[in-house]
């Protein structure tokens, strides 16, 4: 009696168990919202993204990233070989010896992954992940055995005529089903190496693919509100099955790797959000079911085991809590770790914006700031002809009067804040001292709707961002600058949705961004600042959104400052608590965000902290003194500015 | 929420006080508001004037399947066609603000349709405690946050305190979706009222404190005399019963110690 | 204020030279020398200062043109020196009589706690104005309880107060039974009312509904043709006529300060009551602490410089406030949530705020920019808290504090005596 016949059945099976899988898995992103998507360019592009863009993420952690190539590549390369070498039989023996190969490199791959998981950190999730490093072994050794004969190599000890080996293919047959199934029937039905299968596609098929090669994509996409003739049914996402089918692509993809837990502020400021879970149980929603199975970190305080979910049911009825969603404070630091490239900040305020346009539930003040902006185009409701009582003594020229000038200064709402004044007036000094030819929109300006955009009310942020528009293309000038990094992205990232050619051939800088070229050019002069030791904090709109990290820090050298720079900076700097409304939803957590990245500061020893945003400077005063003095680098540099005497 | 009750709530069109921009009336969204909670979905909301005025969808928007709309145009009386409207349905309680936002804010719609309908009114109302057996217990509002119990019989109209509940957030989605029922009003122009001058408010200077002096001494003396309550007064070195009765002497003269 | 002008009294009594009286007396050249003599006492006081007498003068001409020395010197006023005393503060006021009047003004007052407000004194001396020197009665309605003392002095000339359980409390339909009953009787020609919370617009809509008369209201400007009252939320002034019903802003007019009113009472016959359609079940206790913090009208607000929380709670009992929080108290745990003022908090209405131990972060003090009074109890003289307030306090918030409730017990104690001996 031979069993020959088993374990290349057992393959077959398997495979076609794992495209019947594939398939029902497939459905279930189908069941999402159309989105245009070039399905071939994206296929053909996928290993580049693969090898290029995902690496540049995972090689943060070197360890994890060569494990990665090791293990990932060796099972890639041995799953084929495999199918060729035992599915079809072809004999080859230079196939064979590859996959010994591609079976030893997945081996030592494994063998760090299981080191890695025989204590591994709080962010990574347990429970079936705990075996798949036993898996992978498995899986490569049994293959190494089933493919030394095909190699030439008799098995060591010459395989005993009759029940020996009898016995042994059935041990290996075994071996086969277990790993196999969590390599292969795993993969499509919802084991940890979904991870492989809907990550490869998510790469694929990338709702924002300008971000591989480099790219960046931060602006969020607008909601469709039609003609205003035909109502949608729903505007937001309620349902699983509202969101794009790629969306729901990118859930599945997630390796619970915890990357985007380690990094979240609200996570770390124990209010009840993680991103981790909560694109989990995007998963268990799309798929339907509880996330009694889940087993990584749970939401800070809250119980996990509870959330029910269904592609056709409201996520907040049950799955997810909208105080999770309203405590992200937008900063993308889980975006920009995720090896997966999955897209945290788009999917929050997707359901956000259920919760504000459909429900009319923003919590806190969010409603009354979103009546305000409607009323008076800015958040606190302040007279819209006050709007510019903060420069009466600025002597700055105004479009409405003057209709071009090279530069534009968009003021921002802090034109309304007695703090945020004094970073105004700071860069208007500099502007002064380096003779810019600047102006103003004065009263014409209004609130750039990133509040209401991140609150979820992309009703009021279109209608705010078409009325700037207009206001804009009567004016001609060449730059907009502005001290408020929430402004520059929606100018500079967003407002290109809304079809008006205002900003073609204008160049939307950051006043950091601006002042760093007024000093190459020698347009003013600074005397060095001296006797203090200075930090710098990222803001998040500025770094990870427009990834400008340089020029703030080149105008610091600029003063002779030598940054004394935070662990967490750059692209990895810690948010203030100020980004998306979440000061307005103020979603009660067990620490304060700005406290925890005042310690930040302080661990530095700094005793000042320098800044390019107004709402981190009102973030960051707002933690209790004693403390480093927070100014904005405008208000350093006024600060040191040689007025020259003509 | 009161079982069979028939409600309607009565809309104007607000006015933000900075901006000046239409909005909904603080007052008004509270007679919604107050209104949803005792009716629910069967709430009636109604409005005199023109269907086409964006701000009704933000009274939808607070979960309003369907809105009436008494076709007006501007500058007209809302009185008469309020009026059949309400006659031809057996309501009762009709809510409204206070005030208006805009126009002449004399507060007499109410009084006018309560007078005409033969209704008791009852004025600034914080909360309805229950209605049973064809009577309303009502809070009304009165200031200092303090509260009276009243007892009404139904029919009745009430104008709603701006202490009662806030108004619900409004949400864009079911504002647009909102069916909005809009019926003829006949147009009836307020004559006395397009008489009248209306420019915009003059600032009513403060009044100072005019000392009627009678005599140099009197006069000089009301001139240097320190604001009472010492504005701005900072007390370092005297001793605490020094600092806290300067704090009481405050309290007393404010009214606030009772 | 009055009582400003009554205080210190002394001043008045002081001897007081006139230098240019004295200049004329010792000027035999001056025009006027002679008349000041005449007129003038015997001693005048010569350059050096010194007393003189001038013989010359002694005396004066009588009735008859023969000269008399008046030995008593009575009746010559005395000239260098004007001793005024405090006696002339007590004179009485000229009174102000209206007898058989042509016509009335009815104001019906909101007599809160049973005393005229400002607003109703505003609007009495509005009435007068309205009189213009005619011969019409100022005429004061009045309902429930008047403790009033001093109508007279407030322009009553007439007084309709209409006593009895039925007008206690809130009473609108039987009031506004009596005012009809007014009406007919007495044909005002004008009704004012005062235009506020205290029932008085309340008063004045349901007898302008019931007469069929427009009223003009939130009025700030009156005279006999012409009425401007603010419209749009007090956005736009409305020129108009003036109406015969009118609900007045405070500070319409100005209260009557230098003339006393008769106060003579008016009968109002068989006033016709009907059962009333709402019943007054009488005020709900409402605990300061329980006022909703936006409604409260006086504060106490604790921050990080508050260390015995057991105290400031006694403290906000004792005065009587309503607590409130800054942000960092409420983090901290040691208050709730629905008690934190400033921008993610409550904005706050309080016509006195007391702030313990807050610094006084621009997140606050967005809270608190409504508030009339802000009182500060700090111990660093230098925050923004200590700059903002009218009333600053540096010292330990523990101290001033138990010193604060040790008034409050004695001011309550002292008044609840009082109450007894006033009912006694
Ligand atoms: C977006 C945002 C929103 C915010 N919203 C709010 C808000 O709505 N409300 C709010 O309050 N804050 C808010 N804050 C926080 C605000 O910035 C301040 O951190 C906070 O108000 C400080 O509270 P505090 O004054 O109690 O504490 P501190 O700043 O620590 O001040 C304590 C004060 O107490 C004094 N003190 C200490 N000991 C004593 C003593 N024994 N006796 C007397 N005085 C003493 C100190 O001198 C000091 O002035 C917000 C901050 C941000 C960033
Ligand atoms: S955007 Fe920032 S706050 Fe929001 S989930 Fe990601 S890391 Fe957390
Ligand atoms: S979302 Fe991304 S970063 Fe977060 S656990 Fe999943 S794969 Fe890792």
């Amino acid at each position: 009696m031979t069993l020959d016949w088993l374990p290349p059945t057992l393959i077959g099976v398997l495979l076609v168990l794992a495209v019947i899988g594939a398939v029902r898995r497939i459905n279930l992103w189908r069941a999402g919202q159309a989105e245009k998507v070039d399905i071939l360019a994206g296929l053909m592009a996928m290993p580049k993204r693969y090898l290029h863009d995902l690496h540049h993420v995972v090689e943060r952690d070197k360890y994890m990233s060569r494990t990665h190539v090791a293990t990932g590549g060796g099972f890639v390369l041995a799953m084929a070989l495999t199918i060729l070498v035992h599915l079809f039989g072809v004999e080859s023996h230079i196939l064979a010896w590859a996959l010994l190969a591609a079976l030893v490199m997945m081996f030592c791959g494994a063998i760090f992954v299981y080191k890695r998981r025989l204590n591994p950190p709080s962010r990574l999730s347990k429970g079936p992940w705990m075996r798949l490093p036993k898996s992978l072994l498995t899986f490569s050794i049994t293959f190494f055995v089933l493919t030394l004969p095909a190699a030439g190599l008799p098995i060591v000890g010459m395989l005993p005529e009759g029940t020996g080996g009898w016995i042994l293919t059935l041990v290996l047959s075994a071996l086969i089903l277990v790993s196999l199934s969590e390599m292969l029937f795993g993969m499509t039905w919802g084991g940890p190496m979904k991870h492989a299968f809907a990550g490869a596609l998510h790469l694929a098929f990338h709702r924002r693919p300008e971000r591989f090669g480099g790219g960046r994509s931060t602006g969020l996409k607008p909601v469709d509100f039609g003609d205003g003739v035909t109502i949608k049914e729903v505007y937001g996402v309620a349902k699983p099955t509202d969101f794009k089918w790629n969306q729901l692509l990118g859930f599945d993809a997630c390796v619970q790797c915890g990357r985007c837990e380690a990094v979240c502020p609200a996570f770390a400021a124990g209010q009840p959000l993680n991103p981790k879970k909560l694109i989990q149980d995007m998963v268990v929603g799309l798929a339907g079911g509880t996330d009694e199975k889940y087993a990584g970190s749970p939401y800070p305080n809250v119980e996990v085991g509870h959330a029910k979910g269904a592609p056709n049911q409201i996520i907040t009825d049950g799955l997810v809590n909208p105080d999770t969603l309203w405590s992200c404070t937008t900063c993308r630091a889980c975006v920009e770790e995720c090896p997966m490239m999955i897209e945290h900040v788009d999917a929050i305020v997707d359901m956000r914006r259920f919760l504000t346009l459909e429900k009319g539930e923003t919590p806190n003040k969010g409603a009354q700031v979103l009546e305000n902006i409607i009323a008076t185009d800015n958040p606190n409701g302040y007279s819209p002809a006050s709007r510019t009582h903060w420069a009466a003594d600025q002597n700055l020229k105004v479009m409405k009067d003057v209709k071009q000038a090279d530069v534009l200064f968009w003021v921002s709402d802090g034109a309304f804040d007695m703090r945020s004044q004094r970073i105004l007036r700071s860069f208007v000094k500099l502007l002064k001292a380096a003779n810019v030819d600047v102006a103003i929109l004065g009263d014409e300006e209004r609130d750039c709707g990133d509040v209401a955009r991140r609150l979820g009310d992309d009703a009021t942020f279109q209608s705010l961002a078409k009325r700037n528009l207009a206001t804009l293309s009567k004016y001609r000038f060449n730059t907009i600058v502005t001290t408020d990094p929430h402004a520059f992205h929606c100018l500079r990232n967003e407002y290109g949705d809304f079809g008006s050619d205002a900003l073609k051939d204008v160049e939307v800088l950051h006043h950091t961004t601006f002042l760093n070229r007024l000093i190459k050019e020698g347009r003013f002069h600074l005397s060095p600042l001296a006797g203090s030791k200075v930090t710098y904090h990222d803001p998040c709109y500025l770094g990870r959104y427009n990834g400008e990290y340089e020029a703030p820090r080149e105008l610091l050298a600029s003063l002779g400052i030598d940054v004394a720079e935070m662990e967490r900076s750059r692209f990895r700097s810690r948010c203030c608590g100020g980004g998306g409304g979440a000061p307005i939803t103020d979603i009660p957590g067990e620490r304060r965000i700005a406290d925890m990245r005042m310690e930040d500061v302080t661990s530095t020893g700094a005793d000042m902290v320098a800044v390019g945003c107004q709402q981190c400077t009102a973030m960051l005063e707002g933690v209790v003194e004693p403390r480093p003095v927070v100014k904005d680098i405008a208000e350093i540099l006024a600060g040191q500015l040689i007025e020259e005497t003509h | 929420m009161q079982p069979n009750i028939n409600v309607v709530s009565l809309v104007s069109i607000g006015r933000h006080p900075q901006s000046g921009r239409a909005r909904r009336a603080e007052q008004d969204g509270r007679a919604v508001e107050l209104g949803l909670t005792l009716a629910g979905q069967s709430l009636t909301v109604v409005h005199a004037g023109n269907a086409k005025e964006p701000v009704l969808r933000q009274y939808a928007g607070m979960g309003l399947p369907s809105l009436t709309v008494l076709e007006q145009s501007e500058g007209c009386d809302a009185l008469p066609v309020l009026m059949s409207f309400l006659q031809d349905k057996s309501v009762d309680v009709v809510l409204t603000g206070v005030r208006a936002e805009g126009g002449e804010s004399s507060g007499m719609l109410p009084y006018l349709l309560a007078e005409k309908l033969g209704w008791p009114l009852v004025p600034r109302v914080a909360e309805v405690l229950e209605i049973k057996n064809g009577e309303a217990e009502v809070l009304l509002a009165l200031p200092r946050g303090q509260r009276r119990a009243v007892t009404v019989k139904l029919p009745f109209i009430a104008s709603v305190d701006n202490a009662a509940q806030e108004a619900r957030q409004t949400a864009f989605g079911p504002g647009l979706r909102a069916d909005f029922k809009v019926l003829n009003g006949d147009s009836v122009v307020d004559e006395a009222a397009s008489q009248w001058q209306i420019s915009v408010a003059k600032p009513r200077p403060k009044r100072i404190k005019v000392v009627k002096a009678k005599t140099a001494a009197d006069r000089m003396k009301a001139a240097t005399a320190k604001p009472v309550g010492g504005g701005g007064k900072v007390l370092r070195n005297e001793s605490s019963t020094e600092k806290a009765q300067a704090i009481f002497d405050l309290l007393i003269e404010e009214k606030v110690i009772r | 204020m009055s009582d400003l002008s009554s205080k210190d009294s002394s001043l008045d009594n002081l001897l007081r030279r006139d230098p240019r009286a004295e200049w004329i007396a010792r000027n035999r050249l001056h025009p006027l020398h002679n008349e000041m003599l005449q007129i003038g006492g015997v001693e005048v006081r010569g350059p050096s200062g010194l007393l003189r007498k001038n013989p010359h003068v002694i005396g004066f001409i009588g009735p008859n043109g023969i000269k008399r020395i008046d030995r008593t010197n009575t009746s010559s006023a005395s000239l260098g020196d004007k001793k005024r005393s405090s006696a002339t503060k007590e004179t009485q006021l000229p009174l102000h009589i209206v007898e058989n009047p042509d016509f009335y003004i009815m104001v019906v007052a909101d007599m809160v706690g049973g005393r005229l407000t400002g607003h109703d004194k505003d609007i009495l001396g509005l009435a007068h104005q309205l009189v213009a020197k005619r011969n019409g009665a100022v005429t004061l309605v009045c309902f429930g309880d008047n403790k009033e003392t001093q109508c007279d002095l407030a322009g009553v000339d007439r007084l309709v107060h209409l006593q009895g359980e039925i007008y206690e409390g809130f009473a609108p339909e039987a009031r506004l039974n009596a005012l009809l009953q007014i009406e007919a009787q007495y044909k005002p020609d004008y009704w004012l009312f005062p235009d506020s919370v205290h029932g008085g617009m309340d008063l004045a809509c349901r007898l302008s509904a019931r007469l069929g008369e427009r009223l003009a209201a939130q009025a700030w400007q009156v005279n006999a043709e012409h009425t401007v009252c603010r419209g749009a939320s007090a956005s736009q002034d409305i020129l108009r006529d003036t109406p015969r019903i009118l609900t007045l802003l405070e500070e319409c007019g100005d209260a009557i300060d230098e003339s006393r009113h008769q106060v003579l009472p008016m009968a109002i016959d068989g006033i016709e009551q009907t059962t009333p359609a709402m019943v007054d079940k009488g005020l709900i206790a409402v605990d300061s602490n329980a006022v909703p913090l936006a409604e409260a009208e006086f504060i106490l607000s604790a921050g990080n410089g508050i260390h015995n929380w057991d105290q400031f709670h006694a403290a906000a009992a004792a005065l009587g406030a309503t607590e409130g929080a800054s942000r960092v108290a409420v983090d901290d745990g040691f208050m709730p949530r629905a008690r934190q003022v400033g921008a993610s908090g409550t904005w706050v209405t309080a016509r006195v705020y007391l702030a313990v131990g807050i610094s006084g972060a621009i997140q606050h003090m967005q809270g608190i920019g409504q508030c009339d009074k802000v009182v500060a109890i700090n111990t660093d003289a230098g925050c923004d808290m200590v700059k903002r307030a009218d009333l600053a306090v540096i010292a330990d918030s523990e101290d001033v504090l138990a010193e604060l409730i040790q008034l409050a017990q004695h001011y309550s104690l002292s008044k609840g005596q009082e109450e007894k001996s006033d009912a006694a």
